[in-house]
C-alpha cells in the first residue's frame, strides 16, 4: 500500500469554497459576541447578588452603592442573635404551638431551648440558628425521599417496556401542581398532620420532577441491559447490581437532581406558607419575614444567609456525590 | 478443565413469535463456535438463554454434563462480552476486572494478582488505575474480555464484540483475540452477523436462520460445501445457477459444462463461488453489466444469456472490460444442491 499523499488528499477531497458574507462576519465576530453576551448576561445577574451580599455588612444603603461603616448587624438581627432582643422575638417568633394536655415535659440539658412535649411534638422555642439548619435538613428529608422514588422510577422507564410506561412517564416529569393548591389539598386532606412531616411530604412531591428528569438523563446515556446483564453473570444479584453497578453509573445525574431538588425545595415559598403552621420556620418563610416590614438591610442580610447557607449545601450534596459512591463500589 | 456446553433441543417463544426452534448444539471443551446469521434469526436469544437470562419454552442448556436450564445466571459462571463494552464506568479498569471476583469474596491479593495478570495477558497491563471511559474502543472491548475471563466461567459468551470498531482495528483484534481463545482453555459461543468474522474466530460456525441452525461445520465445510441455498448465500458471495445433470454434463441451458463426479441425475442448483469461475474463452457465456474496483480485486456483475446474474472477481490486471465474456467453471470448485 502507498502512503497517501496528504497535500493531494485534501485539495482533491475538499475544494475551496469562498464563505458567504454572514460566513465571514461570523468567523471574525461570532466568538467575541458569544463571550461579551454571557459577560454582559453574567455580570447583570450576578451583580446585584453581589451588591446585595456586600451592603448587608453596611450600615446604609441609599444610593447605588452602599454605605457608612461596616458592620455585622444587619446578620445578627437576620438571625435573631442581636443584642434588641424584643425586634428579633417579636417578628420572627418561633414558638408558636402549646400542647393543651402534655403529659410530661422534656428539657435537655445540651439543648436548652429545645422543649419537648409529650404526647404531641417537640415544639419550641428555637433560636433562628437552629431553624435554618433544621429546614436545611427538611429540604434534604425531601430530597432523600427524591432520591428513593426517584431513581427507581427513571430506572424503571428507561429499562423497561411495560404498560403505562409512557404515562408513567408523563407524570412523572410534569410539575403539573403548583404548590399553593397542592399546600391547600394537604390542609384539608391530613388537618392534624405536623408541620415537619407536611412539608417534607409537600417538597419530595413537588420536586420529584425534576429529580426523574436528571436521573433518566443519565441512565439514557447508558446500556442499561448490557450493564445489568454484565454484573449479573458476574455473580451479582439484581439487587446488588442495582446498588453498585446501575445507581453508581448515573452519579451525575444522581447529584444534580439532589442540587436542584434541594435548592427549589429550599426556595418554595407557596406550599411552604399555606402548610406552615407551627415549629421550626420553613427557610423561605424566614426570607419573606424579613423581606416584608424590616429594614433593606436586614432583608439584604437575610437573603445573604440564604445565599451561604445554597452555595454550602450544593457544595455538600457535590462532595458527597462525587465521594459517597465509591463506598458502594468495588473498592 | 474446560467443559462441554450442549444445547438440547431448545426452543423459544415470545408471545407468538417463536425466537429459536428446537435448536441442538453442543460445544466442546475448549472450543468456539460461532453462531452467525441475519438479525432476528434467533442468534442472540440462544447465547441468552446459555447466559441464563432467558429461560427456554422447551429444551436443556447443559454444562459439562449439569442440566443449567433454571438456574440463574448469577450462579452459572458465564463469562459475557458486549459490542457496547457495558463497563461500569465507575469503576477503574482493575475494580472492572475484579468485580467477579469480589462477588465471588476472593481475598484483595488474589483479586490484585488475576486482575494485573489477565491485564497483561489483554495486552492492556498498566491501565488498571484508569477510567474505562478514557480508553479506546478497542481496549474497552479487551477490557470487557478481561473482566469476562476473570471468573474463570464455564462458558464464555461474545455477543457482537467486535461490531463496533473500525475495519483496521476490528482485523487486528479478531486476530489476537482468536488466537488468545485458542491459546486459553475455555469454551466459548461467539455471536455475530458478520460471516468473515467468524471464520477468522471459531473453530467451527453455527449457521442460523429463522430460529433453527441450518448447518454447522468447520469454516472451510461452510464455505466449500454449504448444506442448502441460505448458507450457500449467507456465506461469502456465492452463484447460484439453475441447471440440469444429464449424462455427466451440466446444461445450464446456454451451455454445457462436464459435471461433478457425484453429481445426481436431474434439476440441481449449481453453487459456485467467483472464484470457481475464470477467464478463458470456456463455455459460459455472460455480459458484463458492472465494475468495483476495490484494490485487491475486481468485481464484476455480469448476466447470462437465460438472465441468471453471476458475481464474478478478477484480479485488477486480468478484468474484462465491458462487453461479452466467456469463461469457463472450474466443476470441482461448485456444489450441487438438489432441485
Amino acid at each position: 500500500m502507498s502512503t497517501p499523499d496528504a497535500d493531494g488528499a485534501v485539495t482533491g477531497a475538499v475544494p475551496d469554497r469562498e464563505p458567504g458574507r454572514l460566513g465571514r462576519l461570523s468567523a471574525r465576530y461570532g466568538r467575541a459576541l458569544v463571550t461579551a453576551l454571557t459577560l454582559v448576561t453574567v455580570v447583570f445577574l450576578i451583580g446585584p447578588v453581589l451588591v446585595t451580599f456586600v451592603a448587608s455588612f453596611f450600615q446604609n444603603w441609599t444610593g447605588l452603592f452602599p454605605s457608612g461603616g461596616l458592620t455585622l448587624q444587619n446578620w445578627a438581627q437576620a438571625l435573631g442573635i442581636a443584642d434588641t432582643v424584643g425586634a428579633a422575638r417579636g417578628l420572627g417568633g418561633f414558638w408558636t404551638f402549646v400542647a393543651p394536655d402534655v403529659l410530661f415535659v422534656l428539657q435537655l440539658p445540651l439543648l436548652p431551648d429545645l422543649t419537648l412535649y409529650f404526647p404531641f411534638d417537640f415544639y419550641i422555642q428555637t433560636p433562628i440558628p437552629m431553624a435554618l439548619g433544621f429546614s436545611v435538613l427538611l429540604a434534604l428529608l425531601g430530597v432523600f425521599i427524591n432520591l428513593l422514588v426517584g431513581v427507581p422510577v427513571a430506572y424503571a422507564v428507561t429499562r423497561y417496556d411495560f404498560r403505562g410506561r409512557r404515562l408513567m412517564n408523563t407524570f412523572a416529569v410534569l410539575p403539573i401542581v403548583p404548590g399553593i393548591i397542592l399546600g391547600i389539598a394537604f390542609l384539608k386532606t391530613y388537618p392534624g398532620l405536623p408541620s415537619v412531616i407536611a412539608l417534607v411530604l409537600g417538597y419530595s412531591l413537588l420536586k420529584i420532577p425534576y429529580m426523574v428528569l436528571a436521573v433518566q438523563s443519565s441512565f439514557e446515556s447508558m446500556d442499561l441491559r448490557q450493564m445489568e446483564e454484565s454484573a449479573r453473570s458476574l455473580g451479582a444479584s439484581w439487587t446488588t447490581t442495582f446498588l453498585r453497578v446501575i445507581v453508581p453509573g448515573a452519579k451525575q445525574g444522581i447529584i444534580s437532581g439532589s442540587i436542584i431538588c434541594w435548592t427549589l425545595a429550599a426556595a418554595e415559598f407557596n406550599f411552604s406558607y399555606v402548610v406552615y403552621s407551627s415549629g421550626p420556620r420553613p427557610f423561605s418563610l424566614f426570607l419573606f419575614e424579613n423581606i416584608s416590614n424590616n429594614p433593606f438591610l436586614r432583608a439584604a442580610a437575610a437573603i445573604s444567609i440564604y445565599f451561604v447557607i445554597v452555595a454550602a449545601v450544593t457544595a455538600l450534596l457535590n462532595y458527597v456525590g462525587e465521594n459517597g459512591f465509591s463506598v458502594g463500589g468495588v473498592r | 478443565m474446560a467443559e462441554r456446553v450442549r444445547l438440547d433441543d431448545i426452543t423459544k417463544r415470545f408471545d407468538e413469535t417463536l425466537a429459536v426452534d428446537d435448536v441442538s448444539l453442543a460445544v466442546e471443551p475448549g472450543e468456539t463456535v460461532g453462531l452467525v446469521g441475519p438479525s432476528g434469526c434467533g442468534k442472540t436469544t440462544t447465547l441468552r438463554t446459555v447466559a441464563g437470562f432467558e429461560t427456554p419454552t422447551e429444551g436443556r442448556v447443559l454444562f459439562a454434563d449439569e442440566e443449567v436450564t433454571h438456574v440463574p445466571p448469577e450462579q452459572r459462571n458465564v463469562g459475557l462480552v458486549f459490542q457496547s463494552y457495558a463497563l461500569f464506568d465507575n469503576m477503574t479498569v482493575r475494580e472492572n476486572v475484579e468485580f467477579g471476583l469480589k462477588m465471588r469474596d476472593v481475598p484483595e491479593t488474589e483479586r490484585a494478582e488475576r486482575a494485573e495478570e489477565l491485564l497483561d495477558l489483554l495486552d492492556i497491563g498498566g491501565m488498571g488505575d484508569r477510567d474505562p471511559t478514557t480508553l479506546s474502543g478497542g481496549q474497552q472491548q479487551r477490557v470487557g474480555l478481561a473482566r469476562a475471563l476473570a471468573i474463570e466461567p464455564r462458558v464464555l459468551l461474545l455477543d457482537e464484540p467486535m461490531t463496533g470498531l473500525d475495519a483496521k482495528l476490528k482485523t487486528r483484534l479478531q486476530e489476537e483475540i482468536g488466537s488468545l481463545l485458542e491459546e486459553i482453555d475455555v469454551t466459548s459461543l461467539y455471536v455475530t452477523h458478520d460471516q468473515a468474522e467468524a471464520m477468522v474466530m471459531c473453530d467451527r460456525i453455527a449457521v442460523m436462520n429463522d430460529g433453527r441452525i441450518e448447518q454447522v461445520g468447520t469454516p472451510a465445510e461452510i464455505y466449500e460445501a454449504p448444506a442448502n441455498g441460505f448458507v450457500a448465500d449467507f456465506v461469502g458471495t456465492s452463484n447460484r445457477l439453475d441447471a440440469t445433470v444429464r449424462n455427466g454434463e451440466l446444461d445450464f441451458g446456454h451451455a454445457t459444462v462436464e459435471a461433478p463426479a457425484d453429481a445426481p441425475e436431474g434439476e440441481v442448483t449449481v453453487v459456485a463461488r467467483p472464484e470457481a469461475f475464470a477467464l478463458d474463452g470456456g463455455p459460459v457465456e455472460a455480459t458484463v453489466e458492472d465494475r468495483f474496483y476495490l484494490g485487491e480485486h475486481v468485481r464484476v456483475s455480469a448476466r447470462t444469456p437465460d438472465d441468471q446474474e453471476l458475481t464474478l472477481r478478477f484480479d485488477p490486471e486480468h478484468a474484462p472490460a465491458d462487453g461479452r465474456v466467456t469463461l469457463s467453471l472450474d466443476t470441482d470448485r461448485v456444489h450441487l444442491l438438489r432441485g
